[in-house]
């Protein structure tokens, strides 16, 4: 599987770590709300399709990457930083 | 402070490091290994905004043109600049003491510098089988058209990280962990027996 | 002259006599030949045994599907089971022997099997084997009783025990066209391709490109087909954007265009040069690839097809031409289609009779009948072939005459004398790498076999592989793939032209003769016919189910010969057609692959070894080291005739009498640099840390977002905007991953950069009564007295000449100091300070040494730290801030995080006086021979010279209550029993007043 890397370009999975869905949304730093942090910190999307995922290229520039990728096909459809900025779509 | 005088830094590659050809050299080698020492080995990151303004630094400190854009870089004899992640910068010079020049054109408002001069080791690899050594270790594509002259990669081998810069047409400066070196150099001159190499 | 080589033809070098042998006995060959060639040359028809009823069973094809001629090769000690003779290049020195057989290849005892024949059918493991004991030879006892036996007397060549000393290596490459195939298709795909610019890799796992044109009877432009894919193999070594990739099987193909392949590089050689790997693992990415790979001749499904002399058509053909040895002298063929009648042509060529052609089709074209003229044979139409005769070499057949919309079977059977019996039914494409790229293969009815799916990832097919099994076809597909690959288009330029034999490419849909006797599905697990319907009858409908059940395809061949007529005789069975059968999908490898070429380089080296820069010292002054994760550390600097307790009790004595130092350059080291760094670290630890005054350090805590403890360190305020985070060992790169997933995903508008500065320094802590006198005796630049470097204070000065910096801080629990040098200077400090401690007998220690004493001083590490526990486990919560959110803030106050029945942080001291062992659990009743109730686990464990006992740090349920009270440890695995006494895991100097001085 490759993942193409806004900074570095496509590289093959294993420069990659998965650091988990990406639809999870951290509650403000003070928040006491104790259900908004257990579905951030416990509860995952395990969709069949496309999904959003966190990759940092960790055996790379170490930057995180928003991607999307099929959970079926492994198709990457898009990376981008998570920081934002530059996208780059790659469905094929 | 006035400069004392230092002992010579210790290579991490000591016993390991053989000058002399090795390997299946009967034949001519066909890659040069080197350590390089270079006197500085710099980290240069600029806050999100301010890369051109750091570019431009790199460019007055070092005299270094650095073309923008991903994995951009230019090296010169004796200096070497390169990106090798957003937005961040890897400086080399042959002598020491060039962090102190940067210290005072790297203002909190551009970014960071990072002293790594101990902290990496720097390894080269020339001669025409340079590429097809290197494609042993990583799984980056060196052909000189997606690798341009100059350019900067981040990639790993295993757990080793590195940074490479093509440095020639047929050459590479490696950087990796001076704790990994040892084990690294190691594998790089194993690697290229079937080739022929000579340690420099 | 060899009983079967012709006088002239083939392509082996005649010259070159190659000596090896086989079973020992001694053999020659050609420089080209293979083993099987060279074996057939010399009059040998039995290679092998057949898997479970040790049938005699001789060469059926000519390349890489061959089933039967699996060999073990010699190299000194190493043996390599299992390999097609096909596939084996002779060298001179060569050591093969044949596999499956006791005592020989021609005496075997375990032919007896075939007598029980019916013993062994479809399932017999299942039905004898598997479930309740029954009977008293039934149920999986039994099976365990019986497996050595069946195990030794079923199956494949032994592997060998003797360590491999080849060299494999891993290769990444990258290219704009893979062409995966040399023959007339995949020779003009790659050099169409190539003459487009684009970087070109062509990949066949033969040793001769060329594929089929290297044994073809036809004429490309004008000039014998080998000859002219000689020639377009010279055009291609002269491109330097072409890399030739012969010995190279492309094994696996995956996501995003990947694929695997496997280059033998010296496997034909006597001697590989120096470092020359034998195998060469290639991980290549191509745009697009070429998939020319070819077809497989199938075998029909008859009583004897198995017999030694019974032979693919065009394996035969190729053994002819390209080696120029006869499989037999009299031969006859049998097929469904016409392309046996090329075969039969070439044969008559090189010398041989051709008997007959015996053809399950009543209607035979003109062409065909000519051809048949022309080879001299008789043409039995509407005839089958019903037996075979003769032991281990074939000495005739029976034929009757066969109706081939029915099946049946009618007339007279009559008699023909043969050796050598060429089969033919039909021809499957090699789709095998395009059905691991995705998608599922379609049945042809025409072509009676599966073409390749619709491409799901980017690869264009070409010749025979699409099921054009013409060359003019592949050709012309070939050139079609290799301009579009390289994103062209077509050139107007003429095709070669090519004159072949003509031939219809559509075959009878005929698989089997339905007769008395043994017909094989898959010979290489000996599957017949009858099993397959045998299985259908006890309910195995789906091909799945079908081929586990059976075994069917499933051998170390793939069932590249068995699959098609497998699934065609299981759809008969169920009355369905092929299709609604289904095929299984193809999976990586498509050949056997060394397990040495996946490790590759990292045989032998799985680990790249991290060395702190005072490594050669340690060596050279009698450490022994200790593997931490990727670094070596030293463990204890041992003298002569000590044993590891007393090395250490020694070190850590003496660090607490006078002093000690201990190499601390493996701490995880980030440089948190930047504006908001104070604020980022504010969020990361559990206390504050923007109040830390520059040039003072502060010892911290992290949790994880789930509010269990993940690490602890000393950091340090170098400057306003710069600190120097420690880590554990241990947990560095797991940090650096949890810092930079912080600063990106979280709070990406913090200015803040985190680098790995680990390597830059080189650390060791001198610590014990004396640790600052000996610093004051060396360190020029500052002093190093109370006042100018008070606990947790950091000061610069050099040693030696060599800037140093020094933190006071303790893990030892003594007055203590970290000394932090650039790392290529680690050395040469270290030498200093061992010497400025001579005077006062400073002792190096290693990490037995460190162990023991943070043991005596209760402090965690990561086997406390284990992901289990919370920061008031650890009775770390004066470490937790009430005044700032942290990561793990929100979740640490969770039910089950403050239970007042969580194991706590104790110290155990053992009353028996002796080890304690880490992970032994603490009880409050003793009951050694049925152990229960655990209250918890001892987590590390020493003899502490301090105290004079043995002691442990535990995690116990409600620690802190039961200080003072006894309990037990139980641990029967090292069955260790005794009384301990459960006390604060502070045990030294609680109030630390010999660190604080």
């Amino acid at each position: 599987m490759l993942i193409t890397c806004p900074y570095c370009g496509p590289r093959d999975v294993i420069e990659f770590t998965y650091q988990g869905d990406g639809n999870r949304q951290r509650p403000q730093p003070a928040s006491q709300n104790l259900d908004a942090w257990n579905a951030y910190v416990y509860d995952r999307l395990n969709p069949a399709g496309d999904h959003n995922e966190i990759w940092q290229h960790s055996g790379g520039c170490r930057a995180h990457l928003r991607v999307v990728r099929n959970t079926i096909t492994h198709e990457i459809l898009s990376t981008e930083f998570a920081r934002g900025g530059h996208k780059t779509e790659s469905r094929s | 402070m006035a400069e004392q005088h230092l002992p010579e830094r210790q290579s991490p590659l000591e016993p390991e490091y053989h000058p002399g050809s090795h390997g299946n050299f009967e034949h001519g080698v066909d890659v040069i290994l080197s350590e390089m020492r270079p006197g500085t080995i710099l980290q240069l990151a600029a806050w999100p905004g301010e890369e051109k303004q750091l570019i431009e630094i790199i460019g007055e400190v070092t005299g270094l043109a650095l073309p923008d854009g991903a994995g951009g870089g230019v090296s010169s004899g004796a200096r070497a600049a390169f990106g090798f992640a957003p937005g961040k910068f890897t400086v080399v010079d042959e002598a020491e003491g060039l962090a102190q020049a940067f210290a005072g054109a790297i203002t909190p408002a551009v970014g960071t510098l990072t002293d790594l001069s101990h902290g990496r080791t720097a390894i080269r690899i020339a001669g025409p089988k340079a590429e097809w050594v290197m494609a042993k270790f990583f799984a980056i594509d060196f052909a000189l058209p997606a690798f341009p002259l100059g350019a900067g990669r981040s990639t790993n081998h295993h757990d080793v990280f590195a940074q490479i810069q093509r440095t020639g047409a047929d050459q590479f400066d490696i950087y990796v962990f001076r704790s990994f070196a040892r084990s690294f150099w190691k594998a790089l001159c194993h690697a290229s027996e079937e080739v022929g190499y000579e340690v420099q | 002259m060899s009983p079967r080589r012709a006088e002239t033809g083939g392509r082996i070098d005649r010259l070159r006599t190659i000596r090896f042998t086989f079973d020992g006995a001694a053999y020659t060959g050609h420089a080209g030949d293979t083993l099987a060639s060279a074996l057939l040359a010399n009059g040998v028809t039995l290679f092998g045994r057949s898997f479970k009823y040790h049938r005699p069973r001789g060469l059926l094809a000519a390349g890489v599907e061959e089933p039967n001629a699996l060999v073990t090769v010699l190299r000194g000690e190493v043996r390599e089971p299992n390999i097609p003779a096909t596939m084996v290049e002779i060298y001179d020195g060569l050591v093969a022997v044949s596999q499956n057989r006791t005592p020989s290849l021609a005496w075997d005892i375990g032919a007896l099997n075939q007598l029980g024949g019916k013993l062994l059918s479809a399932g017999f493991y299942y039905k004898t084997f598997m479930g309740p004991v029954i009977g008293p030879l039934k149920g999986t006892r039994f099976w365990m009783f019986c497996e050595h036996f069946i195990r030794r007397a079923a199956g494949l060549g032994k592997a060998g025990t003797a360590p491999d000393p080849a060299r494999y290596e891993r290769m990444n490459a990258f290219c704009d066209v893979l062409v995966v195939g040399s023959g007339p298709a995949g020779l003009m795909a790659a050099k169409a391709a190539a003459d487009q610019g684009v970087r070109v890799i062509l990949a066949d796992l033969e040793a001769h490109f060329g594929g089929s044109a290297n044994w073809s009877d036809e004429i490309i432009d004008g000039m014998p087909a080998a000859d002219w894919a000689q020639r377009a193999v010279g055009q291609l070594e002269g491109n330097d954007n072409v890399r030739l990739l012969p010995r190279t099987t492309v094994w696996g193909y995956y996501d995003g265009n990947t694929l695997a392949a496997l280059e033998r590089v010296t496997d034909h050689k006597e001697t590989p040069a120096k470092g020359e790997p034998r195998q060469r693992y290639w991980a290549i990415r191509a745009g697009t690839v070429v998939l020319a790979t070819g077809s497989f001749e199938r075998p029909l499904v008859f009583p004897g097809n198995d017999r030694p002399g019974v032979m693919l058509a065009h394996a035969a053909e190729r053994y002819a031409v390209e080696y120029g040895v006869l499989p037999g002298q009299r031969i006859a063929l049998f097929t469904n289609n016409d392309s046996a009648y090329r075969s039969a042509v070439a044969l008559k060529k090189a010398g041989a009779t051709i008997v007959a052609i015996v053809d399950v089709r009543a209607d035979i074209s003109n062409d065909m009948r000519r051809l048949a003229g022309e080879a001299e044979a008789e043409l039995l139409d509407g005839h089958a072939v019903i037996a075979t005769e003769g032991g281990k070499a074939l000495t005739g057949l029976k034929v009757q005459r066969f109706d081939a919309l029915s099946g049946a079977l009618s007339g007279d059977e009559r008699s023909i004398h043969a050796d050598s019996l060429l089969m033919s039914g039909g021809w499957s494409p090699t789709i095998h790498l395009a059905s691991q790229a995705g998608a599922k293969a379609e049945w042809d009815p025409a072509r009676q076999a599966f073409l390749p799916p619709k491409p799901t990832q980017r690869w264009i097919g070409a010749g025979a592989f699409t099921g054009s099994f013409s060359t003019a076809e592949a050709i012309a597909e070939g050139r079609a793939a290799g301009v579009s690959a390289a994103g062209g288009t077509a050139a107007p330029a003429a095709l070669p032209t090519v004159e072949a034999a003509p031939g219809d490419p559509d075959p009878a849909p005929v698989f089997e003769i339905k007769a008395k006797g043994k017909s094989f599905v898959d010979f290489q697990h000996d599957v017949t016919a009858e099993d397959v319907r045998l299985a259908h009858r006890e309910g195995f409908v789906s091909v799945e189910h079908l081929k586990r059940y059976t075994t069917l395809g499933m051998a170390t061949d793939q069932g590249k010969n068995s699959n098609v007529p497998g699934l065609a005789i299981m759809a008969e069975a169920l009355g369905k057609p092929i299709p609604e059968v289904g095929t299984t999908r193809f999976r990586p490898p498509y050949t056997a692959v060394s397990i040495g070429s996946l490790a590759a380089e990292r045989f032998g080296d799985l680990k790249p070894e991290r060395l702190t820069p005072m490594h050669d010292w340690h060596i050279a002054n009698g450490a022994t080291m200790y593997s931490a994760g990727l670094w070596y550390r030293p463990m204890i600097y041992g003298l002569p005739g000590e044993t590891i307790e007393q090395a250490y009790v020694r070190e850590a004595k003496a660090t607490r009498e006078s002093a000690g130092i201990v190499d601390v350059s493996t701490l995880g080291k980030i440089a948190v640099q930047g504006p908001d760094a104070a604020e980022f670290l504010d969020r990361v630890y559990t206390n504050m840390f923007s109040t830390l005054a520059v040039g003072k350090a502060r010892y911290g805590l992290m949790l994880r977002e789930d509010g269990l403890a993940f690490d602890d360190g000393t950091t340090w305020r170098l400057g306003e905007q710069e600190f120097l985070m420690t880590t554990t060992t241990a947990n560095a790169g797991k940090v650096m991953q949890h810092l930079e997933y912080f600063l990106d995903v979280i709070w990406p508008e913090l200015k803040v950069t985190v680098t790995s500065v680990t390597d830059e320094w080189a650390g060791a802590a001198i610590g014990g009564p004396n640790a600052r006198a000996i610093l004051a005796s060396c360190v020029t630049g500052t002093a190093v007295d109370n006042a100018t470097l008070p606990f947790m204070g950091i000061v610069h000065g050099r040693i030696a000449g060599v800037p140093v910096m020094i933190c006071r801080l303790s893990f030892s629990g003594e007055m203590a100091f970290e000394v932090y040098s650039g790392a290529g200077y680690g050395t040469h400090v270290w030498q200093a300070l061992i010497e400025a401690g001579k005077p006062f007998g400073l002792v190096t220690y290693g990490l037995e040494a460190l162990g023991t004493m943070r043991i005596e001083k209760g402090h965690v590490t990561g086997a406390e730290i284990d992901g289990r526990t919370t920061a008031r486990d650890l009775h770390l919560d004066w470490m937790l801030s009430k005044k700032k959110p942290f990561i793990g803030s929100a979740m640490m106050d969770r039910e089950g995080l403050i239970a007042p029945d969580r194991l706590e942080l104790v110290g155990l001291i053992a009353l028996d006086n002796r080890p304690l062992n880490g992970g032994g659990h603490v009880v409050e009743e003793l009951d050694e021979d049925n152990p229960h109730d655990s209250l918890g686990h001892i987590t590390a464990c020493c003899y502490s010279p301090a105290l004079g006992k043995y002691i442990a740090l535990a995690l116990v349920k409600d620690g802190k209550a039961r200080h003072g009270t006894r309990a037990f440890v139980s641990d029967p695995l090292r069955n260790r029993f005794g009384q301990v006494e459960i006390v604060s895991n502070h045990f030294y100097d609680p109030d630390g007043s010999r660190m604080h001085g």
